[in-house]
């Protein structure tokens, strides 16, 4: 056993709190990029970013119901928040191009009432019950301690996809499209290229993002229709603290955000919720645009 | 230094609704009117309890109406977007039943604290909200407002935390030569009234102001309000004060109205509340404030004895508005005056 | 002949976009009165060297100096107070606003920014100065309509009473003709003839042929560098601006 102590806590404890802190980031990380995705692009708030996470959670965990494979929902949920984002850009965001940039954003908001209420239908006003599935359960001993493993799958994961990410946005030509879009919109035009079908392919990756963040929380904390609310705001949070748009931002910030809050659980753990925004409180008085925002800053 | 919002597929400084239904070339009858707009906005009032289904239902409108008017004044004639104003609403609801609870304050005196807690929230959010612009602007009050709901949470000696504030019991209210009896619904929505009526009057003088000019010049254009000498920040955050302290003196009245403060109240929903007011009345009218809470509070009232859903249905009526009617109900009403010559 | 005190100057003035070099080391004065021009071909700088003397944004090197006050990095308002008006590319009024309104509530700028109980109506001399500088720029006959209602030259003209309210001593103007039919542009011209006569002007210009006869002092950017400055003559006979402006005809 270690020795060394920090502020009362044993080094190891506090290590194994920023591991629990990454894990906990790398939901934020998927949300928040899901969000400036969108945002960094198309210039649209999507208010219905926390419904869309709360949603895929229901999904995947329905499937699981009936299936009993969680790799499966992990597929679905993503795929089904997917598609019904590129069905809400088409037939509800896109009309309000040209329009006010708060239009976009208040039609998004209606729609979290209605999705927030039709699961409530669906499912019930109390929420279903959720944990790691049998292949992810227990813990493994990582150097400085037992960790659960579906955290430790969390970051895993959630890494992978961060890096596919990146992969698709560096190294294909759509990832080129969304570099230059992300710059100036005629660019684009410009290369013949049609904006409106980035768009709806953006707004759709954006949402699918937010599902499978849903569905990668759903056996943290179970599945109620509320869940998405606090996670629109720590979205806010982690975009406002990474910085305008910026997608390597939303991963710093998701993470620092992670470790903010398993820290704080630690030291006072009904301050968790506080910390959030009192980090945001911070950044928006020390750097305004965020730790790295720059105008047009994609990856 | 101000962020700025990089200004992409919709321009920021080209973001002004289709139509002000505020501005524009207005015929005699409703240059009229807009000159007595406080004492139409009064005499509507006066006699609406007694078209209203119910007259409790009155002084709830009376109250959320007061809280749009007050959101109004940042969303609708400053353009800037709040998804905070709960944080005001609750906070003047939770100072002005604090002060009666706690410290068994005189009813007004209660009103003066609650109004005055609500205006400390707001200058406090509006110093780091304003270091932002355009749309990070909605993004970052609703952070900060949920900052808020937690602390209220947690301060449970205080504010009863998650039960809510119990016990706010004004029965009567004494003031020098009159005595009111405050348990006879006709009796409180008269004495609401002469508050928000106060509050009513005091707004229309600042939007007459030079100040309300300056503020709508920056709706309409930040960038060349800051070139012709405005310091914009300045007259933002204290636009989103007074716009804070308006709510602050509509939660602290709720609270004497409901005596009890609901831990909702603060919650992101009643700020979202003021949107949907704002939106369904009609933003940046001086009546259409007034207009959306009574449309929010029968369709609430309607709904809810029809289905135990009925945000779904709010919702969906909500996004129609957005999609097919965003001048509002009063926005679209002035319209067609508009056009019909009057 | 006396060197005046200029009121305005560049000092290895020099702004970057990242990697992009958009101006380098400007130095440049310009006298008080008349019309001075800044030209020079596409992508020279013009306008990127307009936004650091109008303080829209901040330098990367150099500064700016009025009337031999360091006023680098100041925030816009500041330049407006000061007596610095700007007039942008792009034309920038208060769409939803009357036209009389557009200038009223920048002539308010200058003195009752914070009144918040008094009534508009107190300031009648502010109307009055508004319905003067609109009669001037050839709208006293537009007051009641809305500023998005105006056809383009007429929003130009709106624009310049805008700048004008603030009774500036420099007026900063970024191609105020851009965009305009042949009547609208003489108009304009005509219009910034007469400013001239009231205070100074610094103007932004793509076609060169257009400002020649009106300026007392030329200045040409190419590639993000002063290439010449001098009188029209001057500059005219200049060798390296004929080449790169007017063409291979040296």
């Amino acid at each position: 056993m270690s020795e060394l102590t920090l502020g009362g806590f044993p080094l190891d404890l506090l290590a194994l709190q920023v591991v629990t802190g990454i894990a906990l980031g790398a939901i934020y990380v998927l949300v928040g990029i899901g969000l400036s995705l969108i945002f960094g692009l198309m210039n649209v708030v999507n208010f219905a970013h926390g419904a869309f996470f709360m949603l895929g959670a229901y999904v995947g965990v329905f499937l699981y119901g009936y299936t009993g494979s969680f790799w499966l929902s992990l597929v679905a949920a993503p795929v089904a928040m997917g598609l019904l984002g590129l069905a809400v850009e088409r037939v509800l965001v896109r009309p309000l191009y040209g329009r006010g940039i708060d239009d976009p954003l208040l039609l998004t908001f209606g729609l979290s009432y209605v999705m927030i209420e039709a699961v409530r239908i669906a499912f019930g006003l109390t929420g279903l019950p959720f944990g790691a599935p049998p292949e992810l359960r227990g813990g493994i001993d990582i150097g400085i301690g037992y960790f659960p493993l579906y955290r430790l799958f969390l970051i895993v994961f959630a890494g992978l996809v961060v890096g596919a990410l990146w992969l698709f946005i560096e190294r294909t030509s759509f990832g080129l499209v969304i570099r230059a879009g992300a710059r100036d919109p005629q660019i684009v035009q410009v290369l013949g290229i049609r904006i409106s079908r980035v768009w709806l392919a953006i707004f759709g990756l954006g949402c699918a993002l937010a599902g499978l963040a849903g569905i990668l929380a759903a056996p943290l904390q179970g599945v109620t229709p509320e869940m998405g609310i606090p996670v629109l705001a720590e979205a806010f949070v982690v975009t406002v603290v990474g910085g305008m748009g910026s997608l390597a931002g939303a991963v710093l910030a998701g993470l620092i955000v992670g470790i903010v809050v398993a820290m704080t659980s630690l030291v006072a753990p009904d301050m968790t919720k506080m910390a959030i925004f009192a980090l945001m409180a911070l950044v928006l008085l020390v750097r305004p645009r965020g730790l790295l925002g720059r105008a047009g800053a994609l990856g | 230094m101000t962020a700025r919002t990089p200004s992409r597929t919709i321009d920021a400084s080209a973001a002004v609704p289709a139509a002000r239904p505020g501005a524009g070339r207005t015929g005699r009858g409703l240059a009229l009117a807009s000159r007595h707009r406080v004492a139409l906005t009064l005499a509507f009032l006066i006699v609406f309890p007694w078209i209203a289904p119910y007259q409790a239902l009155a002084a709830n409108i009376l109250v959320l109406g007061l809280y749009a008017l007050g959101f109004n004044l940042l969303f609708g004639y400053t353009g800037l977007l709040s998804f905070g104003h709960a944080a005001f609403l609750g906070g003047g609801a939770y100072g002005c039943g604090i002060a009666i609870v706690h410290y068994g304050l005189h009813p007004v005196l209660a009103l003066v604290a609650g109004t005055g807690l609500a205006t400390l929230i707001a200058v406090a959010m509006g110093a780091l909200a304003i270091r932002t612009r355009g749309i990070y602007f909605a993004m970052t009050t609703l952070a900060l407002s949920m900052c808020v709901y937690y602390a209220f949470y947690q301060a449970e000696s205080f504010t009863g935390g998650e039960n809510g504030l119990r016990g706010i019991n004004v029965p009567s209210l004494t003031l020098p030569g009159i005595r009111l009896d405050l348990l006879n619904p006709t009796v409180k929505y008269y004495a609401v009234l002469a508050v928000v009526g106060l509050a009513v009057w005091l707004f229309s003088r600042l939007l007459s102001s030079p100040f309300g000019a300056a503020l709508e010049a920056i709706r309409e254009n930040e960038n060349r309000a800051q070139a012709c000498g405005y310091d914009v920040r300045r007259m933002k955050l204290v636009a989103f004060v007074i716009s804070g302290a308006l709510c602050g003196l509509a939660g602290a009245l709720q609270a004497i109205h409901l005596s009890i403060v609901p831990i909702e109240t603060m919650h992101y929903s009643t700020s979202g509340q003021a949107v949907m007011m704002a939106l369904l009345g009609g933003m940046g009218t001086f009546f259409g404030p007034f207009v959306g809470a009574a449309t929010f509070s029968l369709l609430q009232d309607g709904l809810t004895t029809l289905t135990s859903h009925w945000q779904l249905f709010v919702g969906a009526i909500f996004i129609a508005f957005v999609l097919f009617l965003p001048l509002g109900i009063w926005g679209e009403v002035l319209a067609r005056l508009r056009r019909a010559g009057w | 002949m006396v060197k005046a005190e200029p009121i305005l100057a560049a000092r290895g003035l020099g702004k970057s976009f990242g990697r992009f070099r958009a101006l380098s080391d400007v130095t440049v004065a310009f006298p008080e009165g008349g019309i001075t021009a800044i030209i020079g071909p596409n992508g020279a700088g013009k306008s990127t060297f307009f936004n650091l003397i109008s303080g829209a944004f901040p330098p990367s090197e150099g500064r700016v100096l009025f009337r031999g006050r360091d006023i680098t990095g100041l925030a816009p308002h500041r330049f407006a107070r000061m007596g610095i008006a700007k007039s942008f590319q792009i034309t920038n009024v208060f769409p939803h606003l009357t036209v009389r309104e557009n200038v009223r509530v920048a002539a308010q700028a200058r003195t009752v920014r914070f009144a918040l109980f008094r009534d508009r109506s107190a300031y009648p001399e502010l109307t009055e100065r508004a319905e003067a500088l609109l009669a001037a720029v050839g709208l006293g006959h537009r007051l009641d309509r809305l500023a998005r209602e105006l056809a383009h030259g007429e929003q130009r003209a709106l624009e310049i009473a805008v700048a004008l309210a603030a009774e500036p001593s420099l007026l900063l103007l970024d191609e105020p003709t851009a965009g305009m039919s042949p009547e609208e542009t003489r108009a304009m011209m005509d219009l910034v003839q007469r400013l001239a006569e009231t205070c100074t002007l610094i103007l932004v210009e793509h076609k060169m042929k257009l400002v020649m006869g009106l300026c007392r002092r030329l200045v040409v950017l190419h590639q993000g560098q002063l290439l010449a400055e001098g009188s029209p003559d001057d500059i005219r006979a200049h060798p390296e601006v004929r080449r790169v402006y007017l063409g291979k005809s040296a």
